[in-house]
């Protein structure tokens, strides 16, 4: 048994220093060539195999960092939308701001900067409540204006806070002009939300649409020369004895952050102050 | 079985030149055929293991490109070698093996560089066993390690589920 063994092992051995001394004898590729033949195609094969299975698998892990990629970029371009929307907003209350400020310094007026905390728009009533009220010495009636115009007159004064009635309030009325021709009347508001002139006929031929209306600054409430708005359409009553005309506001209340609160009192017309394009 | 065994050896021994750029460690190969020489030799007994040896050695010298013959003769003698110590060695301890591989490698490298003195084989000695064979004897140690405890895990798996059959 022990025999058969050291044989084996012994024609192994032969035949490996046989297969050796051949290929050393310059008969190498005989047996090269005979191997070849078994093992090419399968190295081929297996060549084949492997890289397509890492192919696969390289494939597969690309998908993946792709995937994780695309979500933290989505994640990124959020994170930035909404940074980009902050600054946008910060941009637009400082440009108000800034705006504000500056008219405040301008106007030859006592004024006391307020912020608008609330709204009431349903119709019956139009008003904005303002951040500031008896503590800041805020008398009622005080007329309430922004950068582009008159806004409104405080109607009621609480502890923090005042009620602004606006323009468009269906029981608001202030007395006006128009700046081109001096036709005076009186700017009502209506339940539409909207803004009218009442004119006398007579005295209003000459009113053309695009005409600025201000402030008369008659009666000590408002200060002269505040723009309210623009003449829209001119509704022509015919014998009538008072006409009126459309106005677009100056201001637009529904979009309004910051108002002045005009505490003190001014006799100067202030038209020069606002932008009334004429 | 067989067939299984004889794929096994056959196509590990070719598969090993082609795919080997894979399955380094740290930048060495192991010597996967020499490591299931070795196994096989353990359990199946010296001559099992020259045959297998001479016949995953001859492949491996046609599919890497070397002179036929070397690693068919080194990997049978170690073959044949660990088949005639494996009965009287506690080979399955993983202590065992470990060290029992490296040596086995060294072993398989020095008899390589020997049998390829005879035929003007270039390479310094020094050099050869620095880079080449003492790095590859650890790696074969742990791989082999990590081969035998998964024979063994496989082997109480179907042990387990044999015995629980009705």
């Amino acid at each position: 048994m022990k025999i058969r063994k050291v044989v084996l092992l012994g024609s192994l051995v032969a035949a490996c220093l046989l297969l050796l001394t051949l290929q050393t004898r310059g008969y190498g590729w005989v047996a090269g060539d005979f191997f070849a033949v078994v093992t090419t195609p399968i190295q081929t094969g297996l060549a084949k195999a492997s890289r397509a299975t890492f192919g696969l698998w390289t494939t597969y892990l690309d998908w993946k960092n792709v995937r994780a990629e695309n979500r933290r970029l989505r994640e990124e371009v959020q994170e930035l939308r909404v940074r980009a929307l902050r600054v946008s907003e910060t941009d637009d209350e400082n440009r108000r701001l800034r705006r504000l400020l500056a008219m405040q310094e301008n106007l030859p007026l006592t004024t006391l900067s307020g912020e608008i905390i609330a709204r009431e728009w349903g119709g019956w009533i139009r008003s904005l409540t303002v951040n500031r009220g008896r503590g800041d010495n805020v008398p009622r009636l005080t007329a309430v204006i922004s950068p582009n115009g008159l806004i409104g007159r405080v109607v009621d004064v609480r502890p923090g806070v005042s009620i602004v009635q606006v323009l468009t309030d269906p029981t608001s009325t202030v007395g006006a002009h128009v700046l081109r021709t001096r036709t005076p009347g009186i700017v009502e508001g209506d339940p539409r939300g909207t803004l009218r002139f009442k004119f006398m006929a007579r005295d209003g031929a000459s009113i053309q649409s695009g005409d600025t209306l201000v402030t008369a600054g008659q009666g000590g409430l408002f200060p002269r020369g505040i723009p309210i708005g623009t003449v829209r359409a001119i509704d022509n009553r015919g014998a009538a004895l008072f006409h009126y005309a459309e106005i677009t506001p100056a201001v637009d209340y529904a979009r309004l952050d910051e108002v002045l609160l005009v505490t003190g009192d001014s006799q100067r017309d202030l038209t020069a102050f606002f932008p009334t394009g004429g | 079985m067989r067939a299984l065994l004889v794929l096994t050896v056959a196509g590990g021994s070719v598969a090993h030149a082609t795919l080997t750029p894979l399955v380094t460690i740290a930048g060495v190969p192991p010597d996967i055929p020499l490591i299931i020489v070795v196994l096989l030799a353990l359990r199946r007994g010296p001559e099992f293991g020259s045959l297998t040896g001479f016949v995953s050695g001859l492949l491996q010298d046609a599919a890497g490109g070397g002179l036929i013959g070397v690693q068919a003769l080194t990997k049978a003698v170690i073959g044949f070698a660990i088949g005639v110590a494996g009965g009287r060695l506690r080979v399955s301890q993983p202590l065992v093996q470990v060290p029992g591989l490296v040596v086995l490698t060294i072993a398989e490298g020095l008899a390589r560089f020997a049998l390829l003195q005879v035929f003007r084989f270039p390479a310094p000695f020094g050099e050869l066993m620095t880079y080449v064979v003492l790095p590859q004897a650890l790696c074969n140690g742990f791989v082999g390690a990590a081969f035998v405890l998964a024979l063994t895990w496989t082997q109480t798996m179907r042990d387990h589920f044999e015995g629980s059959r009705p």
